[in-house]
């Protein structure tokens, strides 16, 4: 039975951190662990650019659209032999009215943690968007806080679209440069992901992947089909096509073993993608 | 239609074009940012070195907060504590993410900030959410005491950390980054020692204590143990707002008061 302690003016319960400071290294590390637990390994997240599609509209929207509901039918599918797709959960970001959001903010004078607070309504938005398109599909806007029914959406063959930009809000921790937040909705999808245990996301975008530039401003950006996280950490592109936080907090992940960069203006990229075919761009944790 | 011809409907701005994951200013941007309330004091009531001591250690200190609640507007933050600390163990131990222990760690504090708030509720004393952040005008307004958990709000969204799996944004995080988001010069963090000395004063009497010390030199000196989270330093030396962190001691009958007056009592760490 666990013990009560006293005598130094505080009650203490018995435990391996009792009267512990957490932030004594050596305490820490006690709590180090390479098999830590995966609560949902074999759920892709997929995360679907605001800009790079929701923006364009139907011709570029219902594309993808129609490749969920496929992918979702096969997964449903009770023909024997048949290869099924993983479960997906679903993210969106929020595109050109957060740009709008963050210059507006920006030259009003709005603080840092402020404009953190305001960006995430505008990928709500593409997610109301993404579940009016598929809700006859199985699809359901998830509340932040209805976070453990997942299983209960992904047992029933659901497609849960998620809340992308993190919680941070307010208490968005001070930018290393500039006053943007750095905790996007790509970062928020990563650590979603990463929590959760799953092994890989997909981000679907308007390139053909990861490119050295950025492909719209410069004639010669060269593409980038296979890398390692630290080979990318090694020689980042100034511009990227997702959050520079998440590649920062990756180094620390211990589930995410692999994120791809696929074109969804191309159909059947995210399709190939989830059957494990090396299309667009795939990032590797490790080699 | 050919999906590649079509054209990203955009929103004509200063960032319209611009590359949001290079970091540094904007072009074109002449950015001011402005303090929300930085009139507020914010003070962090430690878990483990006052809620934990019971009524001999907190009766006192909540008599220096209410004797103090019509001259400043207070809002209070709590600390979780050995309750905290036996969630992180146990779930440590069960193999958890970091994401989850954070989640998981966030219940105390929030235990901690109810009971503060029975206690001061005959003084005004309110438990709020995160998400009732942007009331505070209203509730210093009418004079009351806002009581709120000390924890960020990152929950299952807390990143992984290095070298264990205990949070790295715990409830000195989460006030620091409350004084920063508000626009507050000084957090004040009520703990159970006169602030930070040379060496452990428990067990050399003659250590010092330190009145002021720049968040650098702490990192500097690169100790295994700290006064306030390791992120918190970090932040201090780039934040906007938020550039000093008063450590005092509750035990000491007026170290409070004096602080809220703007006294420099206690260990002073500035950027």
């Amino acid at each position: 039975m666990t013990k009560l302690v006293t005598g130094d003016g505080r009650t203490h319960i018995e435990s391996a951190l009792m009267r512990e400071s957490l932030v004594d290294r050596r305490v820490v590390a006690k709590t180090d662990s390479e098999k830590e637990f995966a609560i949902m390994p074999d759920v892709v997240l997929v995360g679907i650019g605001g800009q790079s599609i929701f923006d364009r509209g139907k011709a570029a929207v219902l594309p993808v659209v129609d490749e969920l509901r496929e992918l979702r039918a096969a997964r449903m599918t009770t023909k024997p032999g048949a290869s099924k797709p993983p479960a997906m959960v679903l993210g969106v970001g929020g595109g050109t009215r957060v740009r709008h959001t963050v210059s507006v903010a920006l030259d009003l004078g709005i603080p840092t943690g402020g404009v953190a607070q305001l960006v995430g309504a505008m990928e709500e938005a593409n997610a109301v968007f993404l579940n009016a398109l598929l809700a006859k599909h199985g699809s359901i806007v998830m509340q932040r806080e209805h976070f453990w029914e997942l299983p209960l959406y992904l047992e029933s063959g659901m497609l849960p679209i998620v809340i992308s930009i993190p919680p941070y809000h307010f208490w968005e921790p001070p930018p290393e440069d500039g006053p943007l937040p750095t905790h996007g909705s790509d970062f928020g999808l990563f650590i979603h992901a990463e929590v959760l245990g799953m092994k890989k996301l997909v981000f679907v975008k308007d390139e053909d992947g990861l490119y050295d530039r950025d492909p719209k401003r410069h004639e010669g950006a060269k593409l980038i089909p296979k890398i390692t996280l630290s080979e990318l950490l090694a020689n980042m592109p100034d511009e990227l096509i997702v959050d520079r936080q998440l590649f920062t907090s990756w180094q620390r992940a211990r589930h995410v073993t692999e994120i791809q960069i696929v074109n969804g203006l191309v159909p059947g990229q995210l399709t190939k993608a989830l059957a494990g075919e090396p299309v667009g761009t795939v990032i590797r944790r490790t080699a | 239609m050919n999906p590649t011809k079509t054209e990203r409907r955009r929103i004509a701005s200063s960032l319209v074009d611009a590359t949001l994951t290079t970091g540094g200013m904007p072009e074109g941007i002449d950015y001011s940012p402005v303090a929300m309330m930085p009139d507020v004091r914010v003070m962090k009531i430690g878990g483990q070195s006052v809620m934990d001591r019971g009524r001999a250690a907190l009766y006192p200190i909540l008599d220096e907060v209410v004797a103090a609640k019509d001259k400043h507007k207070l809002l209070l933050c709590c600390g979780g504590g050995t309750r905290a600390r036996h969630i992180y163990s146990v779930a440590s131990d069960l193999e958890l993410p970091t994401g989850v222990l954070a989640a998981l760690g966030g219940y105390v504090p929030r235990q901690n900030a109810r009971m503060l708030q029975m206690l001061l509720a005959k003084h005004g004393g309110l438990f709020i959410l995160h998400d009732d952040f942007e009331k505070l005008p209203l509730y210093f307004r009418l004079g009351c005491i806002p009581i709120m958990t000390g924890m960020p709000p990152f929950g299952y969204w807390e990143k992984p950390s290095q070298g264990g799996r205990i949070p790295e944004h715990r409830t000195d995080a989460g006030v620091f980054l409350t004084a920063e988001a508000l626009g507050v010069k000084r957090a004040i963090f009520v703990k159970d020692e006169d602030g930070l000395y040379t060496d452990d004063p428990k067990k050399n009497p003659k250590a010092e204590r330190i009145h002021r010390i720049t968040a650098k030199e702490l990192i500097e000196r690169d100790l295994p143990d700290l006064v306030v989270e390791r992120v918190v330093l970090e932040y201090l030396a780039r934040s906007t707002f938020c550039t000093e962190l008063q450590i005092i001691n509750g035990l000491e009958k007026g170290q409070l008061t004096r602080a809220l007056e703007g006294e420099d009592v206690g260990t002073i760490i500035t950027r």
